[in-house]
């Protein structure tokens, strides 16, 4: 019998730790490799979504619509940031995948300064619908976009927005009668109706809507962004749209100075930046109604002016 | 007889040992020329994929620029229009530094009537070719997009010329 047994000699050892170390290097690279690889692919598709979104805009357009498809299904992420002059809108996309998670925590973003996007916070899509509205007040200040995925129910809308829908033609948004003809798990937005069964009320007289429990107001085509948008997302898109406003006021007084300066006869510049002032300093969508009331005393001036200044 | 044979084996494995290094080191630059090729093809194709999207992007912003609150002229219906004399006060306009994404260069030219002066300031305003918003003076690859440049002349109607609206993209070197 041979006592000695296995002989584990040092060139076997040697070669045991050199593969370990190998195969280790390879699995790590392997896995680094396709976390890489997904975030650059995620990052390319929020970047094209960005690039997107300019088309859609409108020039002398009242509304637009569009349905943008991705290649799989797609975590869409739309984030609002309120610091600097214009705010940021930020963009961030999670591919699909069959290997490791789902969608990966980790993304790139993307961001804007002149794009404000009223949608859910995280959204799992493989179509995005959008619908896009200028806001003016008093002048253009933005478009407005609109971004859903999920079905919405429209119960007894303004005579303003069944035209526009109806118009429009947007999937996955109904009007209806009574919202026991809704659409099952669809969400029931009511107008100046308050049953129990509605997701989401909307107050005509009042220009606020509720939802999640809180109240948020609206003016013109804002009405939108409170159905579509996070209550969050939107108070803070609110504050970017005033501060580009106030910036643009403070454009337009340059430009009334200017024209004065040119002969023609253009007095808005005081009040402009009083405008500018007030609109920067915006607390919550609450005080919406008294920067449109403004806006009107300021359209109206306007239009009796030889040379508009907007 | 007996020392000489240990003294073969010793020698026998340090020549196995020093034949496997050989092959590890061979592996290691095998690898790493491998790696290296791989990871300039894969720069090349990012580089080449930034290009691409900052070109699109270019190429839709320029197509929609005279939409945008800066540069719209409201006064009549008209979607190529700009209003140049608040494109002229928006030039000075600090606050909107940065705000066109990656655009390295932004400008408005006149192509007809052509003046004497080229760039655009206060003191010899309107008579003047260009209004530059945006001049990051890197390298850039430009887009342009026709559009007529309106403003309210000195007897206080409006005007509208022939110009194009310039973009440039910074290229990556």
């Amino acid at each position: 019998m041979n006592k000695r047994g296995f002989e584990f000699s040092f060139t076997w050892l040697f070669a045991i730790i050199v593969g370990a170390v190998i195969i280790f290097i390879a699995i790590f690279a392997a896995t680094n490799f396709i976390q890489s690889s997904r975030l650059e692919s995620d990052a390319k598709v929020a970047e094209q979504l960005g690039i997107l979104l300019n088309p859609v805009e409108t020039n002398l357009e009242d509304a637009r619509y569009a349905v943008i498809s991705f290649p799989t299904e797609t975590r869409f992420i739309s984030r609002c940031r309120e610091t600097g002059n214009f705010g940021r809108q930020i963009i961030s996309t999670s591919l699909k995948s069959g290997l490791g998670e789902e969608f990966t925590s980790e993304t790139t973003e993307n961001f804007f300064f002149n794009k404000y996007i009223f949608s859910e916070e995280q959204q799992d899509v493989k179509e995005l619908y959008l619908l896009v509205k200028p806001f003016e007040m008093p002048y253009k200040t933005a478009d407005l976009i609109f971004a859903y995925s999920d079905e919405y129910c429209f119960v007894n809308p303004s005579s303003e927005i069944k035209e526009d829908i109806e118009s429009l033609n947007p999937a996955k948004i109904n009007i209806s009668d009574s919202d026991e003809l809704c659409p099952r798990n669809s969400v029931r937005v009511c107008f100046n109706s308050f049953s129990g069964n509605c997701d989401i009320s909307v107050d005509l007289n009042r220009k606020s809507v509720e939802k999640e429990e809180e109240i948020l107001y609206y003016e013109g085509e804002l009405v939108y962004g409170a159905i579509f948008s996070a209550p969050e997302i939107y108070e803070c898109q609110i504050k970017r749209l005033m501060k580009r406003s106030s910036e643009l006021a403070y454009l337009y007084a340059a430009k009334s100075d200017f024209l004065q300066g040119k002969g023609c006869s253009s007095s808005l510049g005081e009040e402009l930046r009083r405008f500018a002032v007030l609109g920067s300093g915006i607390n919550s969508s609450a005080e919406l109604d008294i920067i449109a009331n403004e806006a009107e005393n300021l359209r109206r001036r306007n239009e009796n002016l030889i040379c508009g200044t907007f | 007889m007996k020392i000489l044979s240990v003294g073969r084996s010793n020698l026998k494995g340090q020549l196995k040992i020093q034949q496997m290094a050989f092959v590890l080191v061979a592996i290691i630059i095998f690898f790493s020329i491998v790696l290296l090729f791989y990871f300039s093809i894969r720069y090349n194709s990012l580089k080449s994929d930034v290009q691409n999207l900052r070109e699109q992007e270019v190429l839709e912003t320029v197509r929609k620029i005279s939409g945008t609150p800066e540069f719209l002229w409201s006064e009549e219906d008209c979607s190529a229009c700009i209003d140049l004399d608040k494109v002229m006060v928006l030039k000075n306009r600090t606050s909107y530094s940065g705000f066109w994404k990656n655009i390295a260069l932004l400008e408005v030219v006149r192509s007809y009537p052509s003046y004497e002066d080229e760039e655009c300031t206060f003191g010899n305003y309107p008579n003047c070719n260009k209004i530059t918003i945006i001049d990051n003076d890197e390298n850039f690859r430009g887009y342009s997009a026709f559009v007529s440049l309106c403003r309210y002349s000195t007897e206080g109607y409006s005007k509208c010329e022939l110009g194009k609206i310039i973009m440039g993209f910074e290229t990556i070197q």
